[in-house]
């Protein structure tokens, strides 16, 4: 479903990342852990193209994002929004629109990127905010929300595009403690109906239950990838082991 | 001194008539100046610097430099390019022009304003710049224009008084030319004077009424968008 292979990304000196390789199957769902400023934000934000990387290759079912006709040119603003907009985001700091109720949030890539009508975008983006448990909260704009159902606002967001791939940006990390929880089990039942995921996280618990494999960055390198008991449980980097032990405490 | 307000009276309907060469000097020049203002912003805040520094000497230079100079300009410099205009298509030229480029700067405040996280998840849904620009920063950005902008239309309103000294038959030169005629300054001054301030509180109002209007989180939804998302209609299921 995603491969990324030997990606780099650079800004000025600072090596974001520093050749990453990694693919993802279709229906997995893998957590990237590390510590802040370790590139897992700009893995992220390259594989949907947010930030353009300096070098490498990630494709996302068979085709290379940012490029057109098997990478043999740029891909053209057009082409790049089709491509986005089958891959989902959610934000760390939520970034829904402030002048949409939750509802229009939803829809608003439905009807403006794909043309669908508004009644029907309606329908289906409705069904969604209940299914993730705002059906009395449809009609709130976001400023008018906490935190936790804001982040879950946005998830139904990126599900109305049904994308091929989630990808989840430190998604409770600006959330207070007692809110964790709802965004949390919002996500789990995401990953549940199998859909591919990829999650950058400090939620150690969630990665444990939750994740197929998960990825130890750190200063923009993969060290470590397996399975949540192998890395968990007996993690083979010094560094991983220091970091588990720092953030399990 | 002994003031004769029967003469102000007398002449009301040639300085009503006057001001309303000014509400069309002053509203198509801000109309047409806000049209190119909005252009010019984005091209001021375009990666690309063909398009960036000519914008950026426009503004220094309209803004760097009195718009009577710009009235005289337009009015008796034109034709020795070759182009005689008549006193009120000179007046728009020049009017505009710099609207437009205090306008700009106004307008990419407001659009800079809109954080660059809010233009990500709309690139992330896949929108395209357009549709960025229209869905999510423009909505946004009226709101945070809105004061600045109509401040900034109050003093365009007053300054079209400068128009007077290219011959455009305006409120101010119409005043000159009754008081200068009759010898009652003072009654003219002040009934054009409030002739004035009746404009440009009627540009507070609308401030007022704008901000009220853009204020959403207030308002909640109209019953037109209720209407439109079927909040009323019973809730669908989702097909698994």
């Amino acid at each position: 479903m995603i491969e990324i292979e030997d990606l780099h990304k650079h800004f000025g000196a600072v090596r974001a990342l520093d050749g990453v390789s990694l693919s993802v199957a279709a229906g997995e769902v893998v957590c990237l852990i590390g510590p802040s400023g370790s590139g897992k934000s700009t893995l992220l934000r390259c594989i949907n193209f947010l930030e353009e990387p300096t070098s490498g290759v990630v494709r996302v079912d068979g085709n290379r994002v940012g490029w057109e006709d098997g990478g043999a040119r740029r891909a053209s603003a057009r082409e790049l929004a089709r491509t986005r907009a089958g891959i989902g985001m959610v934000f760390q700091h939520f970034y829904l629109w402030p002048h949409m109720v939750s509802l229009e949030n939803v829809i608003e890539g439905l009807v403006t990127v794909k043309g669908m009508p508004v009644s029907e975008a309606a329908a289906r983006g409705r069904a969604l905010l209940e299914k993730v448990g705002l059906a009395d909260k449809m009609e709130a704009y976001p400023e008018h929300l906490s935190g936790g159902q804001r982040q879950r606002v946005v998830i139904a967001r990126a599900l109305a595009m049904d994308p091929r791939v989630m990808l989840f940006d430190e998604p409770t990390s600006s959330l207070d403690p007692e809110l964790v929880g709802e965004v949390l089990r919002v996500m789990e039942q995401v990953a549940a109906e199998g859909r591919t995921m990829l999650v950058a996280t400090h939620e150690m618990g969630f990665a444990r239950k939750v994740a197929d494999r998960v990825v130890f960055l750190d200063q923009g390198k993969i060290l470590e990838v397996g399975t949540p008991e192998e890395v968990f449980g007996r993690p083979r980097h010094e560094r991983t082991r220091r970091y588990l032990e720092t953030i399990l405490v | 001194m002994q003031l004769d307000f029967a003469v102000a009276w007398k002449y009301l309907p040639f300085l009503l008539h006057a001001a309303l060469t000014t509400i069309a000097l002053t509203v198509v020049s801000q109309a047409l100046g806000t049209i190119a203002a909005f252009f010019l912003a984005l091209a001021r805040m375009s990666p690309r610097a063909w398009l960036r520094r000519p914008t950026i000497a426009y503004i220094w230079v309209v803004r760097g430099t009195p718009l009577l100079l710009h009235l005289f300009f337009v009015y008796y410099a034109a034709p020795a390019f070759g182009i005689t205009l008549d006193a009120f298509p000179a007046a728009i030229i020049a009017m505009s022009a710099s609207a437009a480029a205090y306008n700009a700067e106004i307008i990419r405040a407001g659009l800079q304003a809109v954080h660059r996280g809010q233009v990500e998840a709309a690139y992330a849904v896949g929108m395209r710049y357009g549709q960025v620009v229209r869905r999510i920063i423009v909505p946004q950005a009226v709101r945070i224009i809105i004061p600045p902008y109509m401040g900034n239309a109050i003093s365009h309103t007053k300054n079209s008084s400068l128009a007077s000294v290219i011959t455009v038959p305006e409120l101010m030169l119409t005043a000159q030319m009754i008081y200068s005629s009759t010898y009652r300054a003072i009654e003219i001054l002040t009934v054009t004077g409030a002739i004035y301030l009746v404009l440009t509180s009627c540009l507070s109002a609308l401030q007022m009424y704008c901000e009220r209007l853009t204020a959403y989180e207030q308002r909640g939804l109209g019953e037109g968008r209720r209407r439109r998302l079927r909040l009323d209609a019973p809730l669908p299921t989702l097909p698994a």
